[in-house]
């Protein structure tokens, strides 16, 4: 993240400020179907509402991921192999962003 | 002409330079707590793939998290996510310019051990209640 330390910095805060409630919606959530059968939790996931705080819960995640992630990189990680481990976590954070996306679309659907 | 890519960076010390103190403690657990996230959000995103596959997609994976396995892996997400939410507050209230003192964050990093342990007992027990009635 190479001279881009202060916008790097503000968009780690704010999506973990994003993060907070969706992660206590998400728990909230998960214990309510600890006992659920897949029809029941599908059926859940399918509403408008809780698609779409699903989907902001993996993209604001993979967003927050990847930053702090680079961050471990760049502590260490020596400057040849840097370039190509930031890919692939640019790469895992984005596939799991989409993977998600496109899952909640089918299940919302 | 100046090159603009970066110098060689020296690398930051690794865990075994660093005396064991509550705060080093819990500021290397938000890191590991970080990265384990980062393995929950994949998996996370494979439930959902899994989920919107169907039902016959999605047995192998509901057997698996009901498995002693996958309800040990369920509790660690729960309270790695609970770690790293605790702490993250600690790092925005520190981002004020407070609790910066020696005092303070010994206390807020045992604070962060103790609630998030805590909370992630209560939903674990209240996520067995759910299961089992």
């Amino acid at each position: 993240m190479t001279h881009k330390g202060t916008a790097t910095f503000i968009a780690q805060r704010t999506s973990a400020v994003i993060l907070l409630p969706l992660a206590i919606w998400f728990l909230a959530g998960a214990v309510a179907h600890a006992g659920s059968s897949y029809d029941e939790m599908r059926a859940w996931l399918a509403t408008p509402l809780n698609a779409v705080l699903m989907g902001a819960l993996i993209l604001a995640g993979a967003f927050h991921m990847r930053i702090g992630l680079n961050e471990i990189i760049d502590d260490y990680i020596g400057a040849g192999a840097r370039g190509i481990f930031k890919l692939l976590n640019l790469f895992a954070a984005a596939g799991a962003a989409g993977l998600a996306v496109y899952s909640l679309f089918v299940i919302a659907a | 002409m100046t090159s603009l890519r970066s110098p060689a960076r020296p690398l930051s010390p690794h865990l075994q330079i660093w005396r064991w103190t509550p705060v080093m403690a819990a500021s290397i657990t938000h890191r590991a707590t970080g990265i384990a996230l980062y393995a929950g959000t994949v998996l996370l995103s494979v439930w959902t793939f899994a989920a919107a596959l169907g039902a016959d997609a999605f047995r192998p994976v509901g057997a698996i998290l009901a498995s002693p396995l996958g309800l040990a892996l369920l509790a660690g997400y729960a309270w790695a996510l609970l770690f790293h939410a605790f702490n993250g507050v600690r790092h925005l209230y520190w981002d004020q310019g407070r609790g910066l003192d020696l005092k303070s964050v010994k206390a807020t990093a045992l604070a962060a051990f103790g609630a998030s342990l805590a909370l992630a007992g209560v939903i674990v027990g209240a996520a067995l209640m759910n299961r089992a009635g």
